[in-house]
């Protein structure tokens, strides 16, 4: 059963636009110029109960504010949307005890006092049974595994730990659809690491939806199965991530060190060539030609380490649009 | 109704143990306190010392007017000050997203999350200057009593005026110290409204009700209750208009705060 | 000697292009300081009484005189300083080859420059309004004004930087200034001219700095004669006291700060 439907959302800000200094100002008071930017445009899509989404897209392409529009916190300028069948901007309580929003950024425990307050605040929000409540917090926190530090003033925790906090807050009240914008945003590798994992075993064992945005490739491929790039507002690829690398980022990176230098002349028949310092080196390599040139160069080279690894996400968007002639799906 | 007293429990209690990881500040709060009491008693009786009785009150009189004054001091001090003029930091910081996305009604958490126990020096001082006065006065402490409901219409009217001026900065978040301007003029409470000349006495009643505060309830403590209960009509009517006028403007203008973020 | 005036005229020239930017907010800090023309009110009415010596149009140009000082002599490097501070941008500052006060008396100096046009539209209204009081200083007057003006605002100013240094140590730094602050309220003529206070008293405070950074100046521009012979050396004695006090505190603080890794 579809949770999320969409047709055609739109979303258009209108931004006042002045000249600067009091002259300007002045101006602008009497006659106010105003342009409309479009953040969203035509956003259709569904999304089935259980499923884990991606939405990938460069800064400003309309990511977080489709997400705000799910979660009801902006209106749409037109067209439909329907989140666990409720209208999402009219913000009802029995919608808003469906969802929750995890910010990366933002944190709404209690600075100053042990994460464990913040969630007595919320089990009452949510209207939870006291048994309940010890039930979840018991049972989300050894998921985590931040039994011990639920008494700590939040101030006192490290970053990683502040965020498993504040995804045991947001979950508190087992919502069925999860919104993430950048959840990992800032953490250390392992940190980053446990989140997914976390997230990955969330969904498995109660079923939840999940809708995810990051930076992060890694983020993507650990939890979706299924990505949507929004770029100018609009869907640019809807399917499964294995669909998209193939079809805009057929590329790989290589990173090799080597015994001794070699020069750029000697690996550009590889693939491209990106960077050599010294006996380092990364080249860009067709996905399909990675076996194959890992193993030439193996034979041909005095090789010391070398790392496989997808471009960074903005890397591979830089790519997809920079090359022309690549449309929107119809 | 029973899920907002328990979250309000939780509020006040959280906030306040919170408050307490900073004891030093209770010692800062009373000390101050005290200092502007005494200045407020100083700058009175320098009227009365030369035989000038404010609008014709008598020294203990006006001491009761700064009285009420205090206690509203201490209120907003307690909810006004912390919570409404952190709007602008929600706004800024995004984290009105969160308090939006609750199963509460936004309002009710934008204006009573937090509680200062430092508030609480005021409020003695307040109710001190009150008791003092009526005892000099040799009037019942009943009619102390008898004074709550004006100070509740006060309180609706404060809260109303601030709340107004404080979600202003979801469209302006340059003006986040606007409060200050509402505040200072608010100062104009120390004195019973009839020791202005007109046309101060026409602003403070009509464009900002600065007499409704304190003058209207220290004259029930005072007994000066001529008239008294139409003015306590108006203060209510004007108290309940601007508390339900708060609640559409906030709606209006969460309208204004989701289009404007992305 | 050149060197200085460069690096001075960049800082005042930088520091109002950045205030200009917060100008609706210096705007309303700046109608915040009603203060003087509600006392001047009460004041006004009371004069009618005769009680007290002076016409009400003397107290009215009195307290509009006391607001001309005030908006002049704002200071809040304090809240500054301890920003700098907490944040560890005091360690940029100590990096560069210029004194670090120069900032902040910079951005001092350009506020009240982004100030005046309201200040100007201020005595205006204000003139509209009670034309009785309007006059025309005598340009020695004026004179007078202006130098005891920026002698009030030296002193204010080294007072508050010297009670910055507490910051180094504490963070309620500003608290401390709060205090301060409420014997400035009361003593320094914001609420009555001196001229009303009990003699014992007024000769008193001819001693401490306080009348000296609002009373003595809005006398002066009245038009009443300044005792020279006593304003001077009095500013004279607390600036080299504060000054004293404050090179003692900044060579220590800057140890403490150094010894916390900042």
């Amino acid at each position: 059963m579809a949770v999320i439907e969409t047709r055609n959302l739109t979303k258009i800000y209108r931004v006042a636009r002045k000249a600067p200094g009091w002259l300007g100002s002045l101006r602008h008071f009497f006659r106010r110029e105003v342009q409309d930017i479009v953040a969203v445009r035509d956003l259709t899509f569904t999304i089935e109960g259980g499923e884990v989404v991606g939405f990938l897209g460069p800064n400003g392409a309309g990511k977080t504010t489709t997400l705000k529009m799910l979660t009801g916190l902006i209106h749409p300028t037109s067209g439909e949307v329907r989140v666990a069948g409720f209208s999402p901007w009219k913000r009802e309580t029995a919608f808003l005890r469906n969802i929750s929003l995890v910010m990366g950024q933002k944190q709404q425990l209690i600075w100053d006092l042990p994460a464990l307050d913040s969630l007595r605040i919320n089990a009452v929000v949510y209207g939870l049974e006291e048994t309940t409540f010890r039930h979840r917090v018991a049972e989300l926190s050894e998921l985590l595994e931040i039994q011990h530090i639920l008494n700590q003033p939040v101030r006192k925790l490290s970053l990683g730990e502040r965020m498993k906090a504040e995804l045991l807050a947001a979950l508190l009240h087992f919502p069925r659809i999860l919104f993430l914008d950048e959840p990992t945003l800032g953490l250390d590798v392992n940190a980053q690491a446990a989140i997914r994992q976390f997230l990955r075993a969330y969904n498995e064992r109660y079923g939840a939806t999940m809708i995810l945005t990051s930076h992060y490739m890694a983020d993507i491929s650990a939890l979706c199965e299924r990505v949507i790039l929004i770029h100018q507002g609009t869907v640019w690829y809807d399917g499964p991530l294995s669909g998209l690398l193939e079809k805009f980022a057929p590329y790989r990176e290589i990173r090799v060190e080597f015994h001794q230098p070699i020069a750029r002349e000697n690996l550009q028949r590889f693939g491209e060539v990106e960077r050599v310092e010294g006996r380092r080196a990364h080249l860009i390599v067709r996905r399909k030609d990675v076996t194959d040139v890992v193993a030439q160069m193996l034979r041909n080279f005095p090789v010391m380490d070398l790392t496989i690894q997808d471009p960074p996400i903005e890397e591979i968007i830089r790519r997809v649009f920079a090359l022309p002639g690549h449309s929107p799906v119809p | 109704m029973k899920r907002y007293l328990r979250l309000l429990a939780l509020f006040w209690s959280t906030s306040v143990a919170q408050e307490m990881e900073y004891r030093l500040n209770f010692l800062l709060a009373l000390l101050s306190s005290l200092g502007s009491a005494a200045g407020g008693l100083f700058g009175l009786s320098l009227f009365y010392r030369a035989g000038h009785a404010l609008s014709g009150w008598t020294y203990p009189e006006a001491v009761a007017v700064l009285g009420v004054f205090t206690l509203l001091q201490a209120f907003s001090r307690a909810l006004l000050f912390p919570n409404l003029n952190r709007i602008v930091d929600h706004v800024q910081y995004g984290t009105l997203d969160f308090i939006l996305l609750k199963p509460v009604d936004s309002q009710f958490w934008i204006s009573l999350r937090i509680l200062s126990p430092w508030a609480l020096p005021d409020a003695l001082m307040g109710s001190l200057l009150l008791m003092w006065a009526t005892w000099q006065l040799k009037r019942s402490f009943l009619s102390l009593m008898g004074a709550l409901p004006a100070i509740l219409a006060g309180i609706l009217i404060l809260y109303g005026l601030w709340f107004f001026l404080a979600s202003l900065t979801i469209w302006f978040v340059k003006i986040y110290n606007v409060t200050y301007v509402l505040q200072s003029f608010l100062e104009a409470g120390r004195f019973p409204i009839g020791a202005y000349p007109a046309l101060f006495r026409w602003f403070f009643t009509f464009v900002l009700p600065v007499a409704f505060l304190t003058t209207v309830p220290a004259r029930q403590v005072v007994g000066r209750t001529a008239g008294h209960v139409g003015s306590l009509v108006m203060a209510w009517g004007l108290g309940l208009l601007l508390f339900a006028g708060s609640r559409m403007f906030w709606r209006f203008a969460l309208r204004f705060y989701t289009s404007a973020s992305s | 000697m050149k060197r200085w005036i460069r690096t001075l005229r960049t800082f005042l020239g930088v520091y109002y292009a950045y205030m200009l930017e917060y100008r609706s907010e210096i705007y309303l800090w700046a109608l915040a300081g009603v203060f003087p023309f509600i006392l001047m009110g009460v004041w006004i009415r009371a004069a009618e009484s005769g009680h007290f010596g002076w016409e009400p149009v003397r107290f009215a140009r009195y307290f509009f005189a006391v607001y001309l000082t005030r908006q002049l002599t704002v200071v809040w490097v304090i809240y500054e300083f301890e920003e700098t501070v907490l944040k560890g941008t005091l360690s940029f500052y100590l990096l560069q080859p210029v004194p670090v006060v120069l900032r902040f008396l910079s951005s001092h100096l350009s506020e009240r420059l982004a100030r005046l046009p309201f200040m100007l539209a201020l005595t205006l209204f204000f003139f509209l309004l009670y034309p009785r009081a309007f006059w025309i200083p005598d340009p020695r007057h004026i004179l007078s004004f202006l130098i005891l003006v920026t002698l009030a605002f030296g002193l204010r100013f080294l007072i508050q930087y010297t009670l910055s240094m507490l910051a180094f140590w504490t963070e309620r730094a500003a608290s401390v200034d709060e205090f301060f602050f409420l014997a400035y309220l009361f003593l320094s003529g914001m609420i009555a001219p001196l001229d009303v206070f009990p003699e014992g008293l007024r000769r008193f405070l001819m001693w401490t700095p306080f009348p000296y950074m609002l009373y003595t100046p809005a006398r002066a521009l009245m038009g009443g004669t300044v005792p020279w012979n006593q304003v001077l050396p009095v500013i004279a004695l607390w600036g080299l006291f504060f000054w004293g006090l404050y090179r003692i505190l900044w060579t220590r603080g800057l140890r403490h700060y150094s010894g916390m890794g900042a």
